[in-house]
């Protein structure tokens, strides 16, 4: 059996922040960069944290690294899973145009729900 | 002071790996980098820039809100704030439901057998369908909403909300999500010492957060939390019994339980009323009124109204509105909420605002990153719109209901 999807976008059309079109994008995906960056640092800091404590020269062993047919694969769907959040905003544009939800929509939602 | 609060574990909870744990972090590290850095310069930014734009271009000075709000949106270091904590909210969610996706299966067993072991119930109704104020955009932009089911039994957007509202929080609401829940109790101890209620509803309860302190606190009662979301409470039931509180769970629309009248003495809800619709407020407290005996209270810990604030206060915090998918955030602080209580039953003498201070000292130096420091900092910080938690203690709506006699007259 298929392991179940979470669903990864808010329902509600997402607001733009800047007049240039493309920059909200932009700024979301250097964003995602930064998170990655800083994920990246914590595991490396991680890792060598752990090499030190068990006495291994980690910065040698890196150098050194043959990767196989597995390793090569494990890389390429991180990287595509990377991508995928990456382009978060542009995906979460194509949803919010098959269903059709709009900024008026969202005013109009505002508008209903305060009615009393 | 360096956050470096972090939530406590209980077995329903989602494990991250090491990279996931690492996003998650940053999320909450973003937060808090928004609000202590980028946040202050709203103000500054508005009156040497913003506000004299506005003057020369409208020809007036800008009066309310909506006038600071148009003002602001051109201005560029508005736009990046605005932006950025959009984003921090997307990277937050993200961060956590690509780490509950990837052991769904395995978290929804273990709440299953938790819940199946528990003395406690869960009722969860054939077609029960959620209000529109639920469904219509996903609070808070959570992926998902409350309400949403991926599969058989699905818990997801429980476990994606209790670790998802930790990072929201930054840990200043303990390490078990469960501040308001327990400033509201030690504000019940302090205030009505002799209280004992036999019974306790908690309203729109999510996870049970704030359900738990309950709990704790008046052990021999009978606590029900209830809430629109089925996800939401299988995963509450699963987490109370986990933690070794036991308490009931129900999905139930606050507006209408089936709970009969005069049944609680105790009925609470914590950051509920904001979620809900202009419509659903007065019913909710009407259904309020209607369960409790007589003498029993009605606590509503939530966010202060408009009117006790200046219009600079209400445009950061009306941003939530238009930018994080809180459609009734500004509509529900305009609301005369005591006018509410008392068209909902309660004697206008017997309602009133009040301030629950925070409870977050009572974790410093017990819990991991909380030391007394740290909780120091969070617990005395003066009131900062735009941050989260309100230094200083939450807002509580409080409401007595008569005596019986006085019913019976």
């Amino acid at each position: 059996m298929d392991r179940p999807e979470m669903i990864r976008t808010a329902r509600g059309k997402r607001p733009q922040f800047y007049d240039t079109p493309g920059l909200d994008e932009a700024m979301g995906m250097i964003m995602v960069l930064a998170s990655e960056i800083s994920t990246l640092r914590d595991r490396i800091d991680a890792g060598e944290r752990v090499a030190r404590a068990a006495g291994i020269d980690l910065a040698a062993g890196i150098e050194a690294l043959e990767l196989d047919e597995a390793a090569l694969a494990e890389r390429e769907e991180r990287r595509q899973d990377f991508l995928r959040r990456l382009y978060y905003l542009q995906i979460k544009d194509a949803e919010d145009a098959r269903e059709r939800q709009t900024a008026k929509g969202y005013v109009d939602t505002i508008a209903e729900i305060a009615q009393t | 002071m360096l956050n470096t609060f972090q939530q406590a574990d209980h077995p329903v909870l989602p494990k991250a790996t090491a990279d996931e744990a690492a996003r998650q972090e940053f999320a909450k590290s973003l937060k808090g980098f928004i609000q202590s850095t980028l946040l202050p310069g709203l103000d500054p930014v508005y009156r040497t820039r913003a506000r004299p734009r506005f003057e020369n271009e409208t020809g007036r000075s800008a009066n309310d809100r909506r006038d600071i709000r148009d003002a602001m949106v051109g201005d560029t270091y508005f736009q990046h704030y605005a932006a950025t904590n959009r984003i921090a909210q997307e990277l937050l969610w993200e961060s956590v439901a690509g780490s509950v996706s990837r052991q769904l299966p395995e978290l929804i067993e273990t709440a299953r057998t938790l819940s199946a072991r528990s003395p406690a119930r869960l009722d969860i109704p054939d077609g029960f369908v959620p209000p529109r104020y639920v469904t219509a955009l996903d609070i808070h932009c959570m992926p998902g909403g409350y309400c949403s089911e991926v599969c058989e039994d699905d818990i997801s957007v429980g476990a994606l909300y209790d670790r998802g509202v930790y990072l929201y929080s930054m840990g200043y609401t303990g390490p078990n999500n469960d501040d308001m829940g327990r400033s509201v109790c030690n504000y019940i101890r302090r205030n009505f010492p002799d209280f004992r209620p036999r019974r306790i509803l908690d309203m729109g309860c999510t996870v049970g957060h704030s359900t738990v302190p309950y709990a704790e606190m008046f052990p021999d009662a009978e606590i029900w939390g209830i809430d629109l979301g089925g996800p939401c409470v299988r995963y509450a039931h699963a987490r109370s019994a986990g933690m070794g509180h036991p308490i009931n769970f129900a999905q139930m629309n606050a507006e209408e339980t089936s709970f009969p009248d005069g049944h609680f003495d105790l009925v609470v809800s914590h950051i509920l009323l904001h979620e809900t619709s202009g419509k659903a407020m007065p019913r909710i407290f009407a259904e309020a009124h209607r369960v409790l005996a007589p003498e029993g209270l009605m606590i509503h810990a939530d966010l202060p109204p408009f009117d006790l604030m200046d219009p600079f206060t209400q445009f950061i915090l009306d941003n939530e509105t238009w930018y994080n998918n809180e459609p009734f955030w500004g509509a529900m602080r305009d609301m005369d909420q005591i006018a509410l209580a008392e068209r909902a039953g309660f004697d206008r003498a017997s309602v009133r605002f009040d301030t629950a201070p925070m409870a977050v000292m009572e974790f410093a130096g017990a819990q991991k990153g909380y030391s007394e420091d740290a909780a120091g900092s969070v617990a005395d910080r003066e009131f900062t719109a735009g941050e989260f938690a309100p230094g200083g203690g939450w807002e509580v709506l409080i409401a007595r209901k008569g005596a019986a006699k006085a019913l019976a007259a």
